[in-house]
């Protein structure tokens, strides 16, 4: 069996949902940073979605949709409280939400109570965030990889950003996977995103190759605790 | 669900996109009791099944503007939202209590299959899954509505480990080639 036809048949078994361990991280980490893999999952998607048709509707608690709206939208603010620092909005379901729930608490324990804005990054394909980007003192900007991400050697990962209203995003530069910092001045209801870009970034000024990650910048508030 | 009602989730998707909280509303009013179904059957526990459909509309939210119908209906693509994050909670609910083992659950009625008809894409998995073998399309079911692990699966149809692997490789293969056909 080829290469592509294994990839495939890994993808196949990611969308059915039965792969678990390391076959599932692989999955996972391939859907980041392999977008003919991530094309071969909406494929699948596509395919046995039908089946999901078999599972009977069930009413959501009444209480579910107001917390959903609490944690949308950039211009609203997400207060964590001292004493509920497991705040559901930052307790993704993944295991790269340990690292953002670790990073959050170091902030939350060195800085005083303070505004930010932090961005989590997640393949667009579905999967767990990859990348948490945080504004630091109005115009700093730390990118850091919450999982390590895999990039081919002829391949650069670049960082764009799009102000909210704004069609063309502005570059930020080319995004080692180890992270960056970086200074700009970034509103809240900015979208980041991660392009893969040939060595050096974009030869065009605007995205190239196929957009992998993206998110919002969002308003947390972290009061005195 | 049928073709207009997908259309018209791309389109309020699209509206999402552009910060449109009232078409967000709507989405969640027009998809949340089926996301929630899906999330409940793979979960098992309403806590845990909300958390997961809490998660999948913060990141239908904030990906939105990613959604692209040149790569797929908008169904499959909340449908695989809400059963990532479904996915994630019981893989890792499996990780971390030692000795976890799921709990026996009854099959699936005979004709469970018979609701896939209802669309053309269900209608033509339907006649695929039908050419499997009994055994091994209930695998396959069972795996994507209830989320079970190649593990799980084995636990619960008292299989090798081994066989449920090739036995789903082979299946997959075996749809994915009728469904080109």
């Amino acid at each position: 069996m080829s290469g592509e036809q294994d990839r495939d048949l890994l993808a196949a078994e990611y969308v059915l949902g039965s792969l678990e361990g390391d076959e599932r991280r692989e999955a996972e980490r391939l859907l980041s940073v392999d977008p003919a893999f991530a094309h071969s999952v909406s494929a699948w998607q596509q395919r046995l979605t039908p089946l999901a048709a078999q599972v009977a509707p069930a009413a959501p608690p009444a209480d579910l949709w107001r917390r959903i709206e609490r944690g949308i939208a950039p211009a609203a603010t997400v207060a964590i409280s001292p004493f509920r620092r497991r705040a559901r909005f930052w307790q993704a379901t993944t295991a790269g939400a340990l690292a953002i729930a670790a990073a959050l608490a170091a902030f939350m324990v060195l800085r005083q109570p303070e505004q930010t804005r932090v961005a989590l990054l997640a393949p667009l394909a579905g999967g767990p965030p990859v990348l948490m980007a945080r504004v630091e003192r109005g115009d700093g900007l730390v990118v850091r990889p919450t999982t390590s991400i895999a990039v081919p050697t002829d391949k650069d990962l670049e960082l764009w950003a799009l102000p909210q209203g704004e069609t063309k995003p502005r570059s930020l530069g080319v995004l080692p996977p180890s992270g960056r910092q970086l200074t700009a001045q970034l509103a809240p209801g900015t979208q980041l995103m991660v392009s893969l870009e040939p060595k050096g970034g974009s030869p065009t000024g605007q995205p190239t190759g196929p957009v992998l990650y993206g998110g919002w910048l969002t308003n947390i508030e972290i009061p005195r605790g | 669900m049928n073709a207009a009602t997908s259309d018209d989730t791309a389109v309020l998707l699209h509206r999402c996109a552009g910060g449109d909280r009232a078409a967000f509303r709507l989405l969640y009013d027009r998809w949340g009791s089926r996301l929630y179904g899906i999330a409940l059957r793979i979960t098992r526990q309403p806590a845990l099944a909300a958390d997961a459909l809490h998660d999948a509309f913060l990141q239908i939210w904030q990906q939105a503007r990613r959604y692209d119908p040149a790569r797929g209906g908008a169904e499959a693509w909340m449908v695989g939202m809400v059963r990532y994050r479904a996915l994630d909670i019981v893989r890792r609910q499996a990780r971390e209590i030692p000795g976890y083992e799921p709990e026996e659950r009854e099959d699936g009625s005979p004709d469970a299959l018979a609701r896939l008809v209802s669309t053309t894409e269900g209608a033509a998995l339907h006649r695929c899954l039908k050419e499997l073998e009994e055994e091994r399309r209930r695998l396959v079911v069972m795996a994507f509505v209830d989320g079970l692990s190649h593990s799980e699966l084995a636990v619960q149809l008292r299989l090798p480990l081994g066989t449920v692997k090739s036995w789903i490789r082979r299946s997959l293969m075996q749809l994915r080639g009728c469904l080109a056909s």
